[in-house]
């Protein structure tokens, strides 16, 4: 096993690795305001991705694809705020798993009919063709996918730090009574993470989809990987799934070659067990210390 | 009152079965999802034959004219759904026949029902040879036919191809499927079979749904493999062959006659040129009647190009088989028909050959005698611009003399 092998594994592994992070960041989000997590969030990606090649195959252009998908996205975010998460935060109650859990199968159906079940390619601007960095083979899509991700994270963090917005997301997510208390509407605050949680889920469907292709199944693998990441990385540290998320990436595609590609998702698997037992609040995570 | 209803309502269930003026045959597939081009144009295929028969005034069953009726059904490319089909197949009144089956995974969970009921069936483009070896020493009778090329006969040419093309390195890629287990196993056979000419560098398998292949290929290339042979479905296959162009890797996919799926060269795009895959059909008027199908393919679809010209071309040729098991039976039912299939005394002239005698009385020894296709009725494939043409400009001659032949 060379250099350059590792190299390669490590990159392809990594670049993938990404897109579980950044969808793992939505479920950080709406975790960070609301203490709930949209498990349709995979459903999103999918839809989302749908709905920008519909505009692309009506001869949109590539540029004016992209904010119209991120629109959407966080359209569909509030819809699920609404319809699935608002009520039961009000009465306390558990009801959001359930019921994002059953928007998400809705909007599998809804894509089933209207799209279809078969997978299409996504056509993209970005070149194909690959090129060497360091005798490591990537293509201009793959890396445009790292790029976005860094982007949109970037972006989101120095908003919540530098707006005024922003800081009212943190003092929600700090202590939602207190920041009641100061003037903050916590409703309001919900729904703008549940808006930014869409726009991330729309953003990793318009990047990963030119790799992937577009189909209702399409997000069924990435998202339980991206479960595993937030779970290992912990539902607080935004740092913290980008750097689990391009281990975990980067682990399995070692693992398939050093160890078969049957054993791909073992060492991964592993690392969840592992964590959980070992910090169940997650690697990056903080304990949480309930008063009573 | 409940007595005055009961038999009124009897009679109202059983009126149906008395109506038998037409011949009830079913076509079974996975009509959406990643083998859907598959079986969509198997059942397309099947539907323009079915149409050109009752267009015609339908089939001479004994004294009168029976025109086919159609019962379709979506098995999605899913074991239990496909379970589920042959079940409610299996009790249906009145049903003569069923044609279809995509999936080798799908013929192993529903099959079972439809030969303990003596339904008869025809196995249409399902390639997987697990699908007739189950029944090797378990069935002194057999209700299923099969119409394509079985996956033994492809493994065959395969690695015939990659010997002819002087390699000595190949890899094995597969899917987790029933059909990538199977072929990985028929290709294992056959390259010892055929004297080990080639060593195997690496065996490699992927789930339904992966499309990072880095690690695969990767240890392919460090094994340097000069061709990969691979037994998967269109949308791994592409990502196959883009992680291939990716890694500036040439050795050619060589493998089952899925790669000429349409959702296997579309996604993979230029990446896709140079695969090699046997087939049965190939999209080019060679022939009249050949040319006559295919243009009325485009029209009555109205595509340019069909998704998968095999599974068309057979879905075709086996409604022609299964009418002439009809017309020969002079019946409608389903245990006469299967025994004229096992013994046609006129040729069939299909779009793929003229089809001589396809099958024999099933040999609980021997499942030739239930397949139809024999190496002969097979060429190499080769994807080039966003089509299938022929790999071996030779096979066009030998094709067209088979369909012309008596």
């Amino acid at each position: 096993m060379t250099v350059s092998i590792v190299a390669q594994l490590v990159v392809s592994g990594a670049l993938i690795g990404l897109v579980y992070a950044l969808i793992a960041y939505g479920f950080q989000l709406t975790f960070a305001t609301s203490k709930s997590i949209n498990f349709g969030q995979g459903e999103l990606v999918m839809v989302s991705a749908f709905f920008s090649l519909t505009l692309i195959t009506l001869g949109l252009p590539y540029w004016l694809v992209v904010p119209c998908g991120l629109l959407f996205g966080a359209g569909l975010g509030l819809f699920v705020e609404r319809a699935a998460v608002r009520l039961a935060l009000q009465q306390k109650s558990e009801g959001w798993i359930l019921l994002t859990i059953i928007l998400g199968l809705f909007f599998f159906s809804v894509a089933e009919n209207v799209w279809g079940r078969d997978d299409r390619p996504f056509p993209t601007p970005i070149s194909q063709t690959a090129i060497q960095i360091l005798g490591v083979d990537v293509t201009p899509v793959e890396l445009s996918v790292a790029v976005g991700v860094f982007a949109i994270m970037g972006l989101i963090e120095v908003f919540k730090r530098q707006t005024l917005l922003g800081k009212a997301f943190e003092a929600v997510s700090a202590d939602p009574d207190a920041g009641e208390l100061m003037g903050i509407s916590a409703t309001n605050t919900v729904m703008l993470s549940y808006a930014l949680s869409g726009i991330v889920a729309a953003v990793a469907g318009i990047l990963v989809s030119p790799i992937t292709t577009v189909g209702p199944t399409m997000a069924s693998a990435l998202i339980l990987k991206a479960f595993s990441v937030a779970v290992v990385a912990g539902l607080e540290s935004g740092f913290g799934v980008v750097i689990v998320g391009i281990f975990l990436g980067a682990l399995e595609s070692v693992a398939s070659f050093t160890l078969g590609s049957g054993w791909r998702e073992v060492p991964g698997l592993l690392l969840l067990i592992l964590a959980l037992a070992v910090r169940p609040t997650g690697i990056f995570g903080k304990a949480i210390i309930r008063k009573v | 009152m409940v007595r005055r209803f009961v038999p009124l309502l009897l009679s109202a269930l059983a009126l149906p079965t008395f109506a038998a003026d037409t011949i009830k045959l079913a076509i079974t597939g996975p009509f959406t999802g990643g083998s859907a081009p598959m079986g969509a144009s198997m059942r397309d295929g099947a539907r323009l034959a079915i149409s050109e028969i009752n267009n015609a005034g339908g089939l001479q069953v004994g004294a009168s004219k029976m025109k086919i009726e159609v019962v379709e059904r979506d098995d999605e490319a899913k074991n239990e759904r496909g379970a589920l089909i042959a079940q409610e197949l299996a009790s249906m009144s009145g049903l003569s026949g069923v044609i279809g089956s995509v999936n080798t995974g799908v013929v192993l969970a529903g099959d079972r029902h439809l030969q303990e009921r003596g339904t008869a069936k025809i196995i249409t483009p399902a390639a997987g040879s697990a699908s007739m070896t189950q029944w090797v020493g378990k069935a002194p009778e057999l209700s299923i036919f099969r119409f394509a090329a079985h996956d033994g006969i492809q493994a065959a040419m395969v690695v015939e191809e990659a010997i002819n093309r002087k390699f000595t390195k190949v890899a094995i890629f597969h899917d987790a499927t029933n059909y990538g287990v199977s072929g990985r196993d028929d290709l294992q056979r056959e390259i010892k079979k055929q004297g080990d000419k080639l060593q195997v560098v690496a065996t490699e398998k992927f789930n339904i749904g992966d499309k990072d292949m880095t690690a695969q290929l990767l240890r392919a290339k460090s094994g340097g493999a000069q061709a990969i042979l691979i037994w998967a479905i269109g949308p791994e296959l592409a990502a196959v062959a883009n992680g291939k162009a990716k890694m500036g890797l040439s050795a050619p996919l060589i493998g089952g006659w899925t790669l000429s799926m349409s959702n296997f060269i579309d996604n993979a795009g230029k990446n896709g040129d140079g695969a090699l895959m046997p087939q049965t059909f190939i999209e080019e008027p060679i022939t009249p009647k050949a040319k006559a199908f295919i243009e009325a393919y485009h029209k009555a679809y109205g595509v340019n190009r069909i998704p998968s010209a095999v599974s068309a071309a057979q879905g075709y040729d086996a409604v022609y088989i299964f009418a002439a098991a009809v017309q020969q039976a002079g019946s409608a039912d389903t245990h006469k028909i299967k025994g004229a299939l096992e013994d046609l005394k006129e040729p069939v002239r299909g779009v793929i050959a003229a089809w001589k005698h396809p099958y024999s009385k099933w040999d609980n020894k021997e499942v030739e005698t239930h397949e139809a296709f024999r190496r002969e009725q097979c060429v190499m494939g080769m994807v080039q611009d966003g089509k299938v043409v022929f790999a071996h400009d030779e096979d066009k001659q030998r094709l067209a003399s088979l369909a012309k032949a008596p």
